[in-house]
């Protein structure tokens, strides 16, 4: 199926993927996400082939977003895989124009079909096709950002635990700072608060991309977050447990002073 | 149309015997991939996913990081790897901006089933490459 429609509308995990999918959930659950869409596998190959109808299709879908945009692969799940395609296929970042995003899908299909994915999948054992959605995304330009979990993934810990840093949250889910370090209870209650070391910061460029900048000296161990973006997690944790489940693994940015949810999976404790 | 332009493939050894109708088959299952200058196109020994087919720009073919050859529009590489599912046997860098055509296992093993002509060239392609390697010093 060739479609391309509103995250609300995105159900099905093997025409869509599984992360489309989740923030499907998410947006049905009156959960605070950026605008976007989600793109099935079919249209992002059409589209990855030069196929005229799937190019037009896909940029009138996108032209109502504000720019820039993300484009993220959704990996359309197999056999329980997506974890471990989930380094292999490609995210871009302030995709500036909607007729950017042609070139977009084409390298993110090309990332499903390359060298390294290809030799993942005949290892594992899977010979079939594969098929990468998409999510298209308004791209926020965050002042901070970060990740939560909503139970502890060490000991299992009935406590919300909080990373955060400054700008664009790709600095903490690749490990390229030491976060600030948030612990709280159910009620909000802040246990422990330990400021990290966030010398860099990632930007959006007016060009397109993104850049790594030195953040300003007095910033660097400053915490992030105050008490009260605090209590909007606590509560933005509940929300997703109530949609979810309980033990979700979230990635959040505050935008223009906004809290909004970006990816929302289940825990995976250390170790398992 | 989408795919890649029939007269380029026109011109690759593996698909000149096949008739338009089929070149035009052919093409439909390429698509388009931009590498930037000095990114790694294949690398030697790893697995190779695609069969690929310039455009526009060069690339540097080396083995065990020796230059051996340079690669240029209307030439193409990676047909091995996909045959036998083994390792790429040289690295492949892009040496400027490099506009390819690439045709994925996915396509290229039925294609290669499908259609005994270009089975064949291939057969002949591999021959060639067996003995330039029989003669080789």
């Amino acid at each position: 199926m060739r479609e391309v429609v509103p995250l609300e509308k995105a159900r099905d995990d093997s025409v869509f993927g599984s992360k489309a999918v989740g923030l499907g959930e998410a947006a049905r659950g009156g959960l605070p996400l950026p605008p976007g869409v989600a793109l099935s596998g079919a249209i992002v190959e059409a589209v990855a082939s030069g196929e005229g109808k799937a190019i037009k299709k896909v940029a009138k879908s996108v032209r109502p977003l504000p720019t820039p945009l993300a484009v993220r692969s959704s990996a359309v799940d197999e056999d329980g895989a997506e974890a471990s395609f989930a380094g292999q296929h490609l995210t871009l970042l302030n995709v500036l124009t909607p007729d950017d995003v042609t070139g977009a899908l084409r390298e993110i299909w090309w990332s499903a079909n390359s060298d390294s994915a290809i030799t993942y999948r005949q290892r594992v054992g899977l010979f079939q096709r594969p098929s990468v959605g998409v999510v298209i995304q308004s791209l926020l330009d965050p002042e901070i950002a970060g990740v939560m979990f909503t139970q502890n993934p060490i000991n299992g810990a009935d406590e919300r635990m909080i990373e955060a840093s400054w700008g664009l949250g790709e600095v903490v889910v690749a490990a390229r700072v030491i976060p600030d370090n948030y612990r709280l209870d159910r009620s909000g209650e802040v246990l422990e608060r330990t400021p990290g070391v966030k010398k860099i910061v990632i930007r959006t460029l007016p060009d397109g991309g993104t850049v790594e900048e030195e953040v300003a000296p007095e910033l660097v161990e400053q915490p992030c977050l105050n008490d009260e973006q605090l209590e909007k997690l606590n509560r933005l944790a509940s929300r997703c447990e109530q949609v979810y489940g309980p033990g979700r693994d979230i990635e959040w940015a505050i935008a223009g002073g906004e809290l909004y949810l970006l990816q929302c999976r289940a825990v995976t404790r250390a170790g398992t | 149309m989408p795919g890649a332009p029939v007269e380029v493939l026109k011109r690759v050894p593996l698909f000149e015997d096949l008739n338009k109708r089929e070149v035009g088959q052919v093409a439909r299952l390429f698509k388009e991939r931009r590498f930037a200058d000095g990114e790694t196109v294949a690398k030697e020994g790893a697995g190779g996913a695609a069969f690929f087919l310039i455009d526009s720009g060069e690339a540097t073919v080396t083995l065990g990081g020796k230059p051996r050859a340079k690669l240029k529009q209307g030439d193409y590489f990676g047909e091995i790897a996909l045959i036998d599912g083994g390792a790429r046997s040289a690295t492949v860098t892009a040496s400027s901006e490099l506009v390819c055509w690439g045709l994925t296992y996915w396509d290229f093993r039925p294609l290669v089933q499908g259609n005994p002509t270009i089975c064949w060239k291939l057969l002949q392609v591999m021959a060639k490459r067996l003995r330039d390697a029989e003669q080789a010093p």
